[in-house]
C-alpha cells in the first residue's frame, strides 16, 4: 500500500535534519537480559554488581522502574529504565537524597547576560523558564527537582502579572531555588527562607507593608497572612491526620485572625533601593536585589500585640523575631501534616489519596522519620522532616502496589507539563529550549495551557480539592485536580504542541524566526545546527523496530507507559500504521510509522492518565 | 468501592451530558416548566480578585466626595489628582429621590459605561454580596445568623458568586439557569448552551450544561486530524483519518478507570463540539462592530460571534462567562486599576454595540461580578479583601438609569467595619440574580432551585432592573 500522505508529508519537511543512521539491528531497544554495566551518571556508591535481593521491587521489571520514575523524576529515560532495573529503589533515593543540588539561578544569569536587550526582550525574560527546563529535563538531581516543581504549585509564585518578576528573571530563578534546596529539608525553614524572598514578597504585597496609622486609617496589607494560612500551611477547616475534614468543628479562623497576623507581616523590605528596580533603570541591580533575601526594618514594623490563632506576640517584639514566632505557631498547627501530605501525594503520585494513605505519609511528616522498605530510617526525627515525607509518599504501599487500592479510582492527570518532560526525556530530545520560543509562552492555552511559576493567580493552574463536575471521577466524588485544567481548548492545545514536537517541526528547518530575535535583542551564541536540532528527538530504536509493530508497541509501552497500554490503543495505532510499507531500506516512513506511533499514544488516555 | 448499579446509571448519563454527543438522550420531554420563546442570553463578566467598588462608583456630591477623599488619603495621594472631582464622570439617576442629596460618578475611565447608564440602558447594583439571610451589621458581630462561609477569601467567594457555596459547589446558577431551558423540551443543545472563554467555569456548570470554551479565533482544532482531513482523497487516507478520528474521540476505549474514562470523554466532546461549532462560524457573516484591543475587548467579540451563530447552534437560551483579572490591588492599586476599568468600559460599550448589530440588544443582559468588594480603609497603595460591592447590568432591556442597593456613605466605623471598612451587603447575589432568572423564562420553582437562599429574602421587594418574562409565570 502507499505511504500515508498526510502524515508523511509531514514527516518529510522535516526528514533533512534527522539522522537516521542508527538504523541497525534490533538490540538498541531489547534491553531486558542481563543488567548493564552502571553508567557514570548517578552519584557516588553505585551498588556493586552482586546485590543482596534488593529490598524494594519497585525496579523489580523495566516496567515498574519506569513507573516509579515517572512518579519520582520529570520522567524515565532509556538509560534509567535500563541501569535501574534490577537494582535496589531503596539505595536510589537515598543517591537522590545525597546528591548537590542543581540550581537554576546560575544558568538564568548565563542566559540572560548573552542577551543586550533586557527589559522587555523575550530571552531576557525566558531564561528563568529556560534554566526551568534544563534542569528539569537534564538535571542528575531528578527527584529534587521534580519535588521541587510540586512545591511550586503548593507555595505558589507567578509573574503572570508581569511586573517585577518579570522584568527581572533571577527573582523566580532564586525562589526555584529555595525550593529546590529545601525539597529534602524541613518545612518550618522552608517557610521561612518563602517568607523572606524577594518573590514572595513582592507577589503577595507585603513587601513594604506598614503598621497600621490610625490618624489616616491605614491598614496593614492582609494579603500574605490570609494565602500563608489557606494555602502555604493549614487550609481553612481543622483536619484529621487523615486529611478528612473534623466534622462540626467549623473554620480555622476568622477576619480577626487574619488582621492580627497581617500586623506580623509588617517590616519586610527587599535588601536594595526601591527606586532602582522600580525605575527599571539597571537590570543587574534588580536581578540581585531580587535574588537576596528580604531584611526587616523595625521602623514600620507594627510595636503592638498580635493575636491569631491563640497566639499572642508581646508588644515590642522587633519584625524577626514576630516573623519567627508566627512562623513557630503556623508550622507546628496539626494541620500542617495532612494539609501537605495530600497536595505532595497529588503532584506525584495520586489524584484521591485515601484517608490512609495521606495519614501515613502526615506520620512520617509529624514523626519527621520514615522507615524504607529493609528498615533504612530517613529523615532527621523532627517534624516537618521533607525527605522524610518524600520517601513516604513513594514507597507507600498505596503509591507502589497497584492492586493495593480500587483500579477504577487509581492514578493522576499527568499535567500537561510533565506529559512534556515525559515524552522529551523518554526519547532524548535534545535539550535548548534558548531556540524554542513556545517553551517560553506555554501558559497560553494555545501550546500547553501551563507555565512553571506562571499560574493564573496564587491558588496555582488546579486546586486540590477540584471535582470536576459532570464526570465520572467526579459522580464517584474523587478529587481530581488537573480536570481544572483539561478542556475543549485545552485538550487541542496540548495534541498540538506534541504534535510538532513529535514530528520534529517546532523549530525544524525553519529557524529565520529564532535567529531573527537572537539578533533582534542583541543574545550572543547563535548556533543554526544546534537551532535545527533543538528538541529533535531520537527515535532510532523505533525506527529499528517500525517493521515489527507488537514489539514498537511492546517498547513504547515499557517507555511511555509501563505495561498499561491497552489493547484498544494498541489496536488502533496497530490500525493507523500497518498500511505503511517501511520494506525499503532506511525509507522514511519508519520514521513516519515511529512518530505515529508516539503521537498515539501520547494522545490516548494511556498516557495522559498516570497509573 | 465499586459503583452501584444506581451510580453507574447516574454517572452514564452525567456523562452523556459531558461529552454532548449523546444529548439527544437528555432530551427528554418534562412538563413545560419555562419559557424559551425567542432568543435571550446572559453574559456574566466575572473581575477576578475583587474589585474595588470605592474607587468604580464613586461619591459625587461636594460633601461625600470630600468624606471619601480624607477616608482614603494615602490613595488619593497616589493618584495624584487623577481621582480629582472633576474628572469623574457623573451619572445621572432615574432614581434620585431614593438618594436625596447624594449623587454618584464612575471612575474618569469609564465615560462609556457613564453614557449607557444616563441611555438607561445600565444601571448599577449597589452594596451587593453573598449573604444567607437578610443580616445587619449588628447581627454581624452577634453572629446571630448565617453567614456565608470563609468571607474574604478568594476562591471560596468566587465560588460563592457563582454558586452559593464555597469552593467544592458543583453547579453554578448560570448552569441551573440553563438546565431549566434544557428542562423546557424545546431540544436545545446542550453543549453549547453555556460558554466561556475561559476554563471549567464553575458558573456555567449545571447537571445537564457543560461550559464550552471558545476564542475569538473560535474553539481549536487537532491540526493532526485536519491534515489527515484534508487528505482524505488521497490513497488509503479516508482509512487514515477514520482511525485518527476515531482515536481523539476515544470511542474504542475500554478501561473502566474512572480518571481515564474522563479523558477519553473531554477527548470526545472536544473532538465532536469543536467540528459542529466550527462548521456553525462557516455558515454566519462575521461582527462588524470592532473591539478594543485586549482580552476582554477579544472574548466578548468572541462572545458577540458566538451569539451570531446561535440560530445554527440550536440555542434559544444561552449563558456566557467571560474574565478578566489583576482587580486583587492589594498594592500599586493607582496604577493598576485605572487601565483595567478602561478595558471593562470600552469592551462592555463595543459589545452592547454589537448586539444592537445583531438586533439582539432586548435579548441579551450583562453584568458584573466579583470576588468581593474591598476595604475602605487602605493599607498604604492599595486595599484588602472585603465583602460587598458595586456592580454593573448592561442590555436594551435593563431599566436602566437607577442605583439599586445602596452606595453606603464612605465612613469608616459605620457600617460592618472591624476597623477597616468591609461593607455587609444590603443587597444579596442571589436577589440581583433573581430579576435576571425570572427574564430568562424561569418559574419560580426554578429560581429557589437555583437559588437556594431566595426564599429567606421573600419579604424584601423584588429588584426591578429587568421585566420578567410575561409567559414564565
Amino acid at each position: 500500500m502507499a505511504t500515508r500522505t498526510g502524515f508523511a508529508r509531514i514527516a518529510l519537511t522535516v526528514m533533512a535534519c534527522i539522522s537516521l543512521a542508527a538504523c541497525g539491528g534490533g538490540g538498541g531497544g531489547d534491553t531486558g537480559g542481563g543488567t548493564p554495566p552502571p553508567t557514570g551518571g548517578g552519584g557516588g556508591g553505585q551498588t556493586p554488581p552482586p546485590a543482596p535481593q534488593p529490598a524494594s521491587d519497585a525496579f523489580e521489571t523495566e516496567d515498574k522502574t519506569a513507573r516509579f520514575l515517572a512518579q519520582a523524576t520529570f520522567g524515565p529515560t532509556p538509560q534509567d529504565i535500563a541501569t535501574l532495573t534490577g537494582t535496589d529503589a531503596v539505595d536510589w533515593i537515598l543517591a537522590e537524597f545525597d546528591k548537590p543540588v542543581t540550581l537554576s539561578l546560575p544558568i538564568t544569569q548565563d542566559l540572560r547576560q548573552r542577551a543586550t536587550q533586557t527589559f522587555d526582550g523575550q530571552f531576557y525574560t525566558a531564561s528563568n523558564t529556560n534554566a526551568f527546563w534544563t534542569t528539569a529535563l537534564t538535571a542528575d538531581d531528578q527527584l529534587r527537582q521534580r519535588v521541587a516543581f510540586a512545591l511550586s504549585e503548593i507555595f505558589v509564585v507567578s509573574n503572570a502579572p508581569m511586573g517585577v518578576l518579570f522584568d527581572y528573571p533571577d527573582g523566580i530563578a532564586s525562589y526555584h531555588d529555595i525550593l529546590k534546596r529545601n525539597a529534602f529539608g524541613n518545612y518550618r525553614e522552608l517557610i521561612e527562607e518563602i517568607t523572606y524572598s524577594p518573590p514572595m514578597g513582592f507577589y503577595l504585597t507585603y513587601a513594604y507593608n506598614q503598621k497600621a496609622d490610625p490618624s489616616t486609617g491605614r491598614m496593614p496589607d492582609e494579603n500574605y497572612a490570609r494565602e500563608i494560612l489557606q494555602l502555604f500551611s493549614i487550609g481553612v477547616v481543622p483536619l484529621n491526620r487523615d486529611g478528612s475534614v473534623q466534622q462540626g468543628a467549623g473554620e480555622l479562623y476568622d477576619n480577626t485572625d487574619i488582621t492580627g497576623l497581617a500586623r506580623v507581616f509588617t517590616g519586610l523590605v527587599f535588601d536594595g533601593e526601591i527606586e532602582r528596580f522600580f525605575g527599571r533603570d539597571d537590570a543587574a541591580y534588580g536581578n540581585q536585589v531580587l535574588a537576596r533575601p528580604m531584611v526587616t526594618w523595625d521602623a514600620i514594623h507594627e510595636a503592638g500585640e498580635k493575636n491569631f490563632l491563640g497566639t499572642t506576640i508581646p508588644a515590642g517584639t522587633n519584625a524577626a523575631a514576630s516573623v519567627d514566632a508566627a512562623l513557630d505557631t503556623i508550622a507546628n498547627h496539626p494541620n500542617v501534616a495532612p494539609f501537605l501530605a495530600r497536595q505532595l501525594i497529588q503532584r506525584l503520585v495520586s489524584s484521591d489519596p485515601e484517608p490512609d494513605y495521606i495519614d501515613r505519609v502526615a506520620a512520617a511528616f509529624e514523626q519527621g522519620s520514615y522507615a524504607l522498605p529493609g528498615g533504612t530510617q530517613v529523615g532527621t526525627g523532627k517534624r516537618g522532616d521533607l525527605k522524610a515525607t518524600v520517601a513516604a509518599v513513594l514507597f507507600d504501599r498505596d503509591a507502589r502496589d497497584t492492586t493495593s487500592i480500587d483500579p477504577n479510582r487509581s492514578g493522576k492527570i499527568r499535567e500537561p507539563i510533565i506529559r512534556f518532560t515525559n515524552w522529551a526525556r523518554a526519547f532524548g530530545a535534545n535539550v535548548a529550549p534558548e531556540y524554542v520560543q513556545i517553551l517560553w509562552f506555554i501558559d497560553r492555552t494555545g501550546p500547553l495551557g501551563q507555565h512553571p511559576f506562571r499560574s493564573p493567580s496564587v491558588f496555582n493552574f488546579f486546586r486540590p480539592g477540584y471535582i470536576a463536575p459532570g464526570t465520572q471521577s467526579g459522580a464517584a466524588g474523587l478529587t481530581v485536580p488537573e480536570l481544572q485544567i483539561t478542556n475543549s481548548a485545552t485538550i487541542p492545545g496540548y495534541a498540538n504542541f506534541m504534535t510538532a514536537f513529535v514530528f520534529g517541526g517546532q523549530v525544524g528547518n525553519d529557524t529565520s524566526g529564532i535567529a531573527d530575535l537572537f539578533a533582534r535583542e542583541g543574545v550572543t551564541g547563535y548556533n543554526d545546527a544546534e537551532a535545527r536540532a533543538a528538541f529533535q528527538a531520537d527515535l532510532s530504536a523505533e525506527v529499528a523496530l517500525a517493521d515489527d509493530i507488537p514489539a514498537l508497541l511492546d517498547h513504547l509501552d515499557t517507555k511511555l507507559t509501563y505495561g498499561q497500554l491497552t489493547p484498544e490503543t494498541r489496536a488502533l495505532i496497530t490500525e493507523a500504521i500497518q498500511g505503511i510499507d517501511v520494506s525499503g531500506p532506511g525509507t522514511d516512513e519508519e520514521l513516519l510509522v515511529a512518530r505515529i506511533a508516539v503521537l498515539m499514544i501520547l494522545t490516548s488516555p494511556d498516557f495522559v492518565v498516570q497509573r | 468501592m465499586r459503583l452501584s448499579r444506581r451510580n453507574f446509571l447516574k454517572t452514564a448519563t452525567a456523562s452523556a451530558a459531558a461529552t454532548g454527543v449523546s444529548s439527544a438522550l437528555l432530551n427528554f420531554t418534562a412538563a413545560r416548566a419555562a419559557n424559551t420563546a425567542g432568543y435571550k442570553a446572559l453574559v456574566c463578566v466575572f473581575l477576578f480578585g475583587g474589585m474595588d467598588q470605592n474607587d468604580t462608583v464613586f461619591s459625587f456630591d461636594q460633601p461625600t466626595y470630600d468624606q471619601l477623599v480624607q477616608t482614603r488619603q494615602s490613595l488619593f495621594d497616589q493618584y495624584q489628582g487623577a481621582r480629582d472631582r472633576q474628572f469623574l464622570q457623573p451619572l445621572t439617576l432615574s432614581n434620585q429621590a431614593s438618594f436625596g442629596a447624594r449623587e454618584f460618578a464612575l471612575a474618569p475611565e469609564m465615560p462609556g459605561l457613564r453614557g449607557l447608564f444616563n441611555q438607561g440602558k445600565a444601571a448599577i447594583i449597589g452594596n451587593v454580596g453573598p449573604l444567607i439571610q437578610p443580616t445587619t451589621e449588628q447581627q454581624f458581630f452577634d453572629n446571630s445568623v448565617p453567614l456565608p462561609a470563609r468571607l474574604f477569601s478568594h476562591n471560596d467567594q468566587q465560588s460563592t458568586w457563582q454558586a452559593s457555596a464555597p469552593e467544592g459547589a458543583q453547579l453554578g446558577w448560570g448552569g441551573l439557569f440553563a438546565d431549566a431551558a434544557m428542562a423546557s423540551g424545546l431540544g436545545q443543545a446542550a453543549q453549547f448552551s453555556t460558554i466561556t472563554t475561559g476554563g471549567n467555569e464553575l458558573f456555567l456548570t449545571g447537571n445537564q450544561v457543560f461550559p464550552f470554551q471558545v476564542s475569538s479565533s473560535g474553539p481549536a482544532e487537532f491540526f493532526a486530524l485536519k491534515d489527515a482531513a484534508m487528505r482524505r482523497n488521497e490513497p488509503g487516507g479516508e482509512e487514515y483519518y477514520q482511525v485518527l478520528r476515531r482515536h481523539f474521540t476515544g470511542l474504542d476505549f475500554q478501561s473502566s478507570n474512572l480518571i481515564a474514562r474522563d479523558i477519553k470523554s473531554a477527548f470526545e466532546a472536544t473532538v465532536v463540539n469543536n467540528e459542529t461549532y466550527n462548521a456553525a462560524r462557516g455558515t454566519v457573516d462575521r461582527v462588524s462592530t470592532s473591539f478594543p484591543a485586549g482580552k476582554l475587548g477579544s472574548d466578548l467579540k468572541a462572545i458577540a460571534e458566538t451569539i451570531a451563530i446561535r440560530g445554527v447552534l440550536n440555542v434559544s437560551r444561552q449563558v456566557f462567562f467571560v474574565g478578566i483579572g489583576g482587580f486583587d490591588t492589594h498594592s500599586a492599586q493607582a496604577q493598576d486599576l485605572p487601565g483595567l476599568q478602561g478595558q471593562i468600559d470600552g469592551a462592555i460599550v463595543a459589545f452592547q454595540a454589537a448586539m444592537e448589530e445583531l438586533g439582539v440588544d432586548q435579548d441579551v443582559t450583562l453584568f458584573t461580578a466579583s470576588d468581593f468588594g474591598r476595604t475602605l480603609a487602605v493599607n498604604g497603595d492599595g486595599t484588602d479583601h472585603g465583602w460587598a460591592s458595586n456592580h454593573f447590568v448592561v442590555g436594551g432591556a435593563v431599566n436602566g438609569g437607577r442605583i439599586l442597593g445602596d452606595i453606603p456613605e464612605p465612613v469608616l466605623g459605620t457600617e460592618f467595619q472591624p476597623e477597616a471598612g468591609r461593607f455587609v451587603p444590603s443587597v444579596s447575589v442571589e436577589e440581583m440574580a433573581a430579576p435576571m432568572g425570572r427574564w430568562f423564562g424561569l418559574t419560580d420553582a426554578e429560581l429557589n432551585a437555583a437559588l437556594p437562599n431566595l426564599a429567606n429574602f421573600a419579604g424584601r421587594p423584588a429588584l426591578n432592573f429587568l421585566d420578567p418574562d410575561p409567559l414564565s409565570t
